[in-house]
């Protein structure tokens, strides 16, 4: 690449660049290869793991509140959203299959002060995700001890939540030896549990099995709700992009990369958008609403009995414990992508000796991951996640046009967008677009975290040039 | 001259044996230095911490193979998965056998058992190569459950006596083969085995070759299957 990264930070560290040649099996650089390990499962249980936890097993009862059965359109303009931006992501996944994902994108197309904000935005919003996904979780587990008549009451959600938040932390230092195996496993038994209990919830929603229910106003606060509710659900989205932040890592990247961030997106959006309707169709939105965070057990038990409320409690430990564990695990990648690049110290993406793991930057998230869940505040959290990846992922979409506009002659991508450059433009239109309809809380604290962003970059690295060649 | 890889966890002070170094003296070595990674450690992490540890590590080694006899170098690969990453190299480079380290002194008898579905031909094609004409005795063993594969043995016997092998071979009936292997490696200084096809005891038991270096202690030479791009040349 022309245009190579250049200056220092105040300490003196230059952003480190080498030479590599991209094959289907390993990055070669001068002395050494890194080797490609991640098929195309791989990719797609990173990218299903992650978002499946937030979407299916948190939100219907707090989506069905603000927005009715139309709850289920709040999460189809979300599907629609994200798909319009893995597209571009895919793109520019292929033609720069490297490790750091979105914040790697922007800071080639579009120089290191947008890089910068997006890259430490991007690390916070995994923080915030992951704090919303243990929370989730917090409320699953006591379920779980209520199901095994232990009655504990809500006041140990929080407690629950941190407990677990430092074990996966602590886990994740000490080295997840099979985690990926794991997860694959995880997310085939989510799948199964939710293929079942779809395939009977849709049975019972057009009348063929079970009681008929009282028919519903598809939207009855309108349309407005339908806007803030893709808003606030738009967190179940997040893990597609993930699966750009493991490219460097994913085997024949051109083929798999586009097939494991858009099918990850349309295998989660339907399921999302067909359980709403199941959820909303079984119980109602008003009694939804009244179960708050854990409303699909509600859900399961008027549909399968004591049975299917075991296996949502099952499938919500499961899902939120895996997107919660994928997302701690995903910001030591953004760690180390920022501090390659000299835009956080050298020292964050140390690894550790012992266990061969990156404990600095694994730290780093899981500190303020603890005080995040300690606040509860479910909406907050996964409102504020969104945001900040929205503005990432508006930014790829200008990426991409900014890229396309004079390609460089290193910018070779396996994969074009089909539709340039009507589906980036809407894309990024539509992932700003959303932020607007978020609650106001969470759009201050975004936008203030990104203004922190911003200050630390002109603080600690304004000598720092990344652009690539534009 | 025939080239062996030899995978070597450079970073964790892994050393190759003076007796297999030595018996490899007939071969071309490629030294392969891989560092297994756990999976949230971007490999490319790793690379910028300890390549420079890693590359002079494997230039002393590389160094060591060179003075034993043929033609080496080495490659360095970091990856989460190591038989992908032995694969991959050994297929690209096109070796005909990469070894499993196990610690030797001097080479004197080799262990070579053809039980199983392994590519004979093969096997005692790389033998012949690997002893040339230095003075290492050659044991040719067969373990099946059933009768009747003698002609076989006593074939690959004569054809290595015919390229001045002192062979002696060993016939063992018996329904657990992989344990008679091991009863019979004491007494030997190395195997050279043939890669089994893909087979489902495998799959639950791991890799046979591995097992028998873990078992045997000493080092383990596995003669590749035939791969796609040999059958073109042939």
């Amino acid at each position: 690449m022309s245009g190579e990264p250049s200056g220092q930070n105040i300490e003196g560290e230059s952003p480190v660049s080498e030479p590599v040649v991209e094959t289907d099996e390993a990055t070669v650089t001068e002395n050494a290869e890194l080797e490609r390990t991640l098929g195309l499962s791989g990719g797609l249980a990173i990218g299903i793991g992650t978002m499946i936890g937030a979407g299916i097993f948190v939100f219907p009862g707090l989506a069905a509140g603000r927005a009715g059965p139309a709850a289920a359109l709040s999460f189809t303009i979300g599907a629609v959203i994200a798909l319009l931006v893995a597209l571009p992501t895919s793109e520019l996944a292929t033609a720069m299959p490297k490790s750091g994902g979105g914040y790697y994108f922007i800071s080639r197309g579009l120089g290191a002060l947008a890089g910068s904000v997006v890259g430490l935005s991007l690390w916070l919003g995994l923080v915030f995700a992951t704090a919303f996904y243990l929370v989730g979780f917090g409320y699953y587990a006591v379920d779980a001890l209520g199901f095994l008549g232990i009655a504990v009451g809500e006041s140990l959600v929080i407690p629950i939540a941190l407990l677990f938040g430092a074990g996966f932390t602590l886990l994740n230092v000490t080295g997840t030896e099979n985690a990926a195996k794991l997860q694959n496993g995880v997310v085939a038994l989510l799948l199964s549990i939710l293929v079942v209990f779809l395939g009977f919830g849709i049975l019972d929603a057009v009348g063929l099995v079970g009681e008929p229910t009282t028919p519903e106003r598809f939207a009855p606060y309108g349309p407005f709700p339908i806007l803030t509710t893709a808003a606030l659900v738009f967190t179940s989205y997040l893990g597609f992009a993930q699966v750009a932040t493991v490219a460097g890592e994913m085997k024949d990247p051109g083929r798999n990369l586009p097939l494991a961030m858009v099918g990850s997106v349309v295998i989660v959006g339907v399921l999302y958008v067909v359980t709403i309707f199941v959820a909303t169709s079984a119980v109602g939105s008003n009694a939804l609403s009244l179960a708050g965070e854990t409303a699909m057990v509600d859900v399961g038990r008027e549909l399968l009995g004591p049975a299917g409320g075991f296996a949502i409690i099952l499938g919500g430990l499961l899902a939120t414990m895996s997107s919660a564990n994928a997302s701690i695990l995903s910001t030591s990648r953004a760690v180390y992508a920022v501090s390659k690049d000299a835009l956080l110290p050298g020292r964050a993406s140390r690894i550790n000796l012992k266990y061969g793991t990156p404990h600095v930057a694994l730290g780093m998230a899981g500190g303020p991951i603890l005080l995040l869940t300690a606040t509860g505040r479910v909406e907050v959290l996964a409102e504020v996640a969104s945001f900040l990846h929205l503005v990432a992922y508006g930014l790829i979409c200008v990426a991409l046009l900014a890229l396309r506009r004079d390609e460089p002659e290193w910018y070779d991508p396996d994969f074009r967008v089909p539709g340039y450059p009507v589906v980036p433009i809407v894309g990024g239109v539509a992932s700003f677009a959303l932020i607007l309809f978020m609650q106001p809380l969470s759009q201050v604290l975004g936008f203030l975290i990104m203004l922190g962003s911003a200050g630390w970059y002109f603080y600690y690295a304004r000598d720092v040039k990344l652009k690539g060649a534009l | 001259m025939t080239r062996v890889l030899m995978p070597l966890a450079v970073l964790e002070g892994e050393s190759v044996a003076y007796g297999l170094m030595d018996l490899l003296g007939t071969m071309d070595v490629t030294v392969l230095g891989y560092h297994v990674l756990p999976e949230q450690t971007p490999a490319d992490q790793a690379r910028e911490q300890y390549e420079e540890r890693a590359v002079s590590g494997l230039e002393d080694t590389t160094e060591e193979f060179r003075k034993a006899g043929g033609a080496a170098d080495y490659r360095l690969v970091f990856t989460h998965d190591r038989q992908q990453t032995i694969e991959r190299v050994a297929d690209e480079i096109g070796t005909r056998a990469y070894a499993i380290n196990g610690a030797t002194g001097d080479v004197n008898r080799l262990l070579v058992p053809l039980s199983g579905n392994v590519a004979v031909d093969r096997v005692l094609q790389f033998v012949t190569e690997l002893v040339g004409d230095r003075d290492i005795a050659i044991t040719l063993f067969l373990a099946s459950e059933s009768d009747g594969a003698d002609g076989l043995l006593q074939r690959s016997a004569q054809r290595l006596r015919d390229d001045g092998i002192d062979v002696t071979t060993e016939r063992v009936v018996s329904d657990r083969p992989f344990e008679t292997l091991i009863e019979a490696v004491p007494n030997h200084d190395a195997v050279v085995v043939g890669e089994a096809a893909p087979s489902l005891s495998q799959f639950l038991l791991g890799d046979e070759s591995e097992r028998l270096a873990a078992a045997s202690v000493g080092p383990v030479l596995v003669v590749r299957r035939e791969t796609k791009e040999d059958g073109a040349e042939e």
